[in-house]
């Protein structure tokens, strides 16, 4: 009896797939909105009575506030600790720069090649000591010091302050809610929004540039990290918890432990999003390569490309020495004897010895706190150059094949896509859109949709939002297209990780204006070269957690499937991308907040809209601009994060 | 045997620590310390670095050069960051806050260079359409400037969103079949239009004076009309678009200091008073740096050599 019912049970067809049916919906909900678009096509903007137009004003008189009031003779309290603070971060920068230079050249590469041997092998050592070599070889002796003290001082306190905090979100279900939503808005908000409130604040310097490259570098830390702690299996940790294993000796036995690839994906992010913010710290006071990348890009391109060079070349020879210092001090794979300590203390004492009388040479002998005397920067530059003037010559082959390209984009795909989304009447695309998200994922992200576009119309920000939006859609989705595959591919195979890997970095460091001004002269028209800025350095990304994700499926799952005799492709669709789901949504996150947090440098090279009015903000002292055109990018950002992460909520809802 | 290896290392740090400490700092002389500050363009690269040259030079100061952007410089200045800026394009907020009101930051005259800014185009152009040298030809030619991005009108390449510009509600003051496409930093906009002019093609952009570029092309402005009384600029002020169809005014560009460095009876701060030069001269630098990508010490130095005159008049011989 029992059996025939639980085999009726059984026998039930399994329900279909959540998205067949809403497909059906959503296209009807799109020829709605089309209808809707040409029927009243410009005709209904958003009307001027629901815009709050003095909010600009405001927010203008609140700088103007800030700055009265911090620049008396005596300003108050909240001025003095946030200028102590300014003076600290100065000095620690400050002090690390002057270090480097009173080792002098000799010094400094005694030092950073022999704490890497020390710590981290001969390898990561050769390849520090190739960084050091370029940088003289550049001639960009000096303005690398400067950026390596920077970023050394502000990865350091990314992730003193990441780290933990990232644990305690892997542990906390409701500090990450919590502080998630924080994390998106110091992602998203571009920093020339908060620039001048920074500068206002904690004046101009290193000290405020590490202030701006912490808000960017200090949300991946503690999201990769969560992402770590969370991923470390819950029979294992309930394993240990039976064992009778305190929290912390859960967390620094086997979480920590065991979480260690993902942290050492979170160092590396860490330290590639803080390089990555050298030129906007530049503008503040920063010195180093940002300055140089600046003022190349507008009389001396061949010399940005080089200091962008030095930036990406600081990241990867970074990147690969905290990495190998990382793996030496991993405990499973160091069976020390008392003879091996011994000799290891040996060279230690050794390498301080050598470091010392390197300095001590280098001063006998004349050397100078910089490298100058020999250097290849004429013959790079030369290089350089006449490979850029080769792209800048419209007569070339490739500028006749990509310029009709680039004009087709745009003519006959990305400006109709523009004028769609700008000139629809407001009530269909308000609706429209949070009848879209209502079908992808439910009623909260519905909600959430209308109020975030809602505060787009009354911020008076309605067209610009909506034609940055064409342009962010587009971007999102070739990201994921590119990103998601390749991940997978990565994860897959040890030879694309290693191919990849650096051309990942390069993509992630270099600084955007230096490689898309050339390619503007390829293809000389508006939008394409923002949406292209905007795949190639959210990429990156989405294609690190997915692959991060997909390889730390629990083996014993992909086994289990082996036993059942699945082929390896369907291994990887049925087995492991569904159990890394986590990882992958964290990508398509991270990807599309990396869409918008490149929208401020899109503006700068021909995208328009709220890109463009955040820059302008910034440059032109119009803080209303500026803070309410980041709100749109934010409210954006809001509302595309809930949309695609709406569904994943709803089905572990189901699912408890 | 520890002791022994200890002490050795201790000793070598000791060595060299005292070596480093020995190394005196370069004779301040009574001019001190100058932080001067350098804008992107290759027009203030020009005047700084002359300015920095003049001061090593003749005066013995030992010059920095920070590279603040223009809004944030003020606060650098009112902080005594940095001591003075050459070129200021009429930051006029700024100067009511940091000058006016607060008197942290301290005029310094003027630099002598006059800012132009208008609309262009190539002069090959003109040749072919002579209507085209006022404003009133574009009525009929306005779709001459056609572009993927700008559909049944004319393009109009907007400036860097650094710069002073109207041009929006200038079109429309003037009634003009044009679209305004913001093409971004001046880089990305200096790509737009030389792309274009060395097709041959038509390309009508906002552009400016001095700028080493019209050295390098033959460039003619479109003549906008006259200006009249009560003519408005700032196009955040909003109203009617007709008050701002005139002609952009010309900009007197002018020197800054920190109050720190006015009041600190430095040799230096006479000669940036007195520091001038004309267009010409700023675009003759500004050229050996941006066109030829030379040094801009060296430019700095050839240009003084030439010019021992004008360099005598800063330091007030």
């Amino acid at each position: 009896m029992a059996v025939a019912e639980s085999a009726g049970r059984i026998a039930a067809p399994a329900p279909a797939p959540w998205w067949r049916g809403r497909a059906g919906l959503v296209l009807l909900v799109a020829v709605a909105m089309g209808i809707a678009f040409i029927g009243w096509r410009s005709e209904l903007v958003w009307p001027a009575s629901l815009t709050w137009n003095a909010l600009a004003h405001h927010l203008d008189d609140f700088q103007t506030w800030l700055s009265n009031n911090r620049n008396v003779p005596h300003p108050s309290v909240f001025f003095r600790i946030f200028n102590g603070l300014a003076t600290f971060l100065d000095n620690i920068v400050g002090w690390l720069a002057s270090l480097f230079f009173k080792l002098t050249w000799a010094g400094t590469t005694a030092l950073g090649v022999l704490v890497v041997l020390r710590f981290g092998g001969r390898r990561a050592a050769l390849g520090t000591l190739a960084a050091f070599l370029s940088f003289a070889l550049m001639g960009l002796w000096e303005p690398s010091m400067r950026t390596f003290a920077l970023t050394f001082a502000s990865v350091s306190l990314s992730l003193v302050i990441g780290l933990p905090l990232g644990i305690l979100a892997g542990r906390s279900d409701r500090f990450r809610r919590v502080i998630t939503p924080v994390l998106d808005a110091m992602q998203i908000i571009p920093a020339f929004a908060y620039l001048m409130p920074i500068v206002l604040l904690f004046s101009v310097g290193p000290g405020a540039a590490v202030v701006t490259t912490l808000i960017y570098s200090v949300p991946p830390a503690i999201r990769i990290t969560a992402l770590g702690i969370r991923s470390v299996p819950t029979n294992t940790v309930e394993a240990a918890q039976a064992l009778g294993a305190t929290r912390l000796q859960t967390l620094f036995k086997v979480q920590l432990p065991l979480a260690r690839r993902l942290l050492l994906l979170s160092v590396n992010q860490t330290i590639l999003f803080a390089l990555s913010m050298v030129v906007i710290a530049g503008l503040i006071g920063g010195q180093g390569l940002g300055d140089v990348v600046t003022s190349g890009l507008y009389s001396n391109p061949a010399f940005a490309l080089l200091a962008g060079a030095a930036i990406v070349i600081m990241a990867i020879a970074l990147d690969r020495a905290t990495e190998a210092m990382a793996n030496r001090t991993d405990p499973t794979r160091r069976h020390l004897t008392e003879g091996d300590k011994k000799r290891l203390r040996l060279f230690t004492l050794g390498c301080a010895a050598t470091i010392g009388l390197a300095t001590g040479l280098g001063h006998a002998l004349g050397a100078a706190s910089v490298w100058s005397r020999w250097t290849a920067q004429a013959w790079l530059l030369r290089q350089v150059q006449s490979a850029l003037d080769y792209v800048q010559n419209p007569s070339t082959f490739i500028f006749h094949i990509t310029n009709p390209i680039g004009n087709f984009l745009v003519q006959y795909g990305l400006q109709p896509l523009r004028s769609f989304f700008v000139e629809m009447p407001w009530p269909a695309m308000t609706f429209g859109l949070a009848l879209i998200a209502f079908l992808i994922s439910g009623l909260r992200p519905a909600v959430v949709t209308l109020v975030m576009l809602t505060i787009i119309g009354v911020s008076n920000e309605w067209t610009q939002a909506m034609d940055t939006l064409s342009q962010v859609l587009v971007a999102t989705v070739l990201t994921m297209l590119v990103g998601i595959p390749l991940g997978v591919w990565a994860a897959e195979s040890a030879r694309t990780r290693r191919v990849m890997r650096p051309i990942l970095d390069v993509l992630q460091t270099l600084p955007q204006l230096v490689y898309i001004i050339p390619f503007i002269y390829l293809m000389p028209v508006s939008i394409v070269p923002g949406v292209i800025a905007g795949v190639l350095y959210a990429s990156p990304v989405v294609i690190r957690l997915v692959e991060a994700g997909v390889r730390e499926v629990s083996p014993h799952s992909v086994e289990a499937a082996g036993a059942f005799g699945a082929t390896r492709l369907q291994t990887l669709i049925k087995v492991k991308i569904p159990l890394a789901r986590d990882a992958i949504m964290l990508g398509v996150n991270q990807g599309m907040i990396m869409v918008l947090a490149v929208v401020v440098i899109g503006g700068l090279v021909g995208s328009g809209a709220l890109g463009y009015d955040v820059a302008q903000g910034l440059q032109q002292s119009l803080f209303g601009q500026g803070v309410l055109a980041s709100l749109a990018i934010l409210s954006l950002g809001i509302a595309l994060d809930r949309v695609t992460q709406g569904r994943r909520r709803r089905r572990t809802e189901e699912l408890a | 045997m520890k002791f022994r290896v200890g002490g050795t290392i201790v000793a070598a740090l000791v060595i060299a620590v005292a070596i480093t400490g020995g190394t005196a700092a370069a004779t301040a002389a009574k001019c001190g310390t100058v932080t001067l500050n350098e804008q992107a363009w290759a027009g203030s690269t020009a005047n700084t670095y002359v300015v920095k040259n003049v001061l090593e030079k003749s005066l013995g100061c030992k010059v920095n050069i920070s590279k603040v952007a223009e809004v944030p410089v003020y606060q650098a200045m009112a902080d005594g960051k940095t001591d003075a800026i050459l070129e200021d394009w009429g930051h006029v907020p700024q100067w009511n806050q940091y000058v006016t009101k607060q008197k942290t930051v301290m005029r310094a005259g003027a630099n002598g260079v006059t800012g132009v800014i208008g609309w262009y185009v190539p002069t090959y152009l003109v040749k072919q359409h002579p209507e085209l040298k006022v404003w009133t030809g574009l009525k009929k030619d306005a779709t001459l400037f056609k572009s993927p991005e700008s559909g049944s009108q004319g393009m109009f390449l907007g400036g860097d969103p650094s710069y002073q510009q109207k041009d929006k509600t200038l079109i429309t003051a003037l009634g003009l079949n044009l679209k305004f496409v913001s093409v971004g930093a001046e880089p990305a906009q200096v790509a737009r239009w030389e792309q274009l002019y060395k097709q041959k093609k038509p390309v009508l952009f906002y552009w400016y004076d001095p700028q080493y570029l019209n050295a390098t092309y033959q460039l003619t402005q479109v003549q906008l009309p006259k200006r009249f009384k009560g003519c408005q600029d700032d196009e955040k002020q909003g109203g009617d678009p007709k008050k701002y169809a005139c002609a952009y005014p010309s900009y007197t560009l002018l020197k800054f200091m920190s109050k720190k460095f006015a009041t600190s009876g430095s040799p230096a701060v006479g000669v940036v008073k007195r520091f001038s030069w004309s267009n010409a001269d700023q675009n003759v630098v500004a050229g050996m740096i941006a066109g030829q990508h030379m040094n801009p010490d060296q430019a700095a130095q050839k240009w003084i050599a030439a010019n021992k005159a004008k360099v005598n008049k800063w330091l007030g011989k």
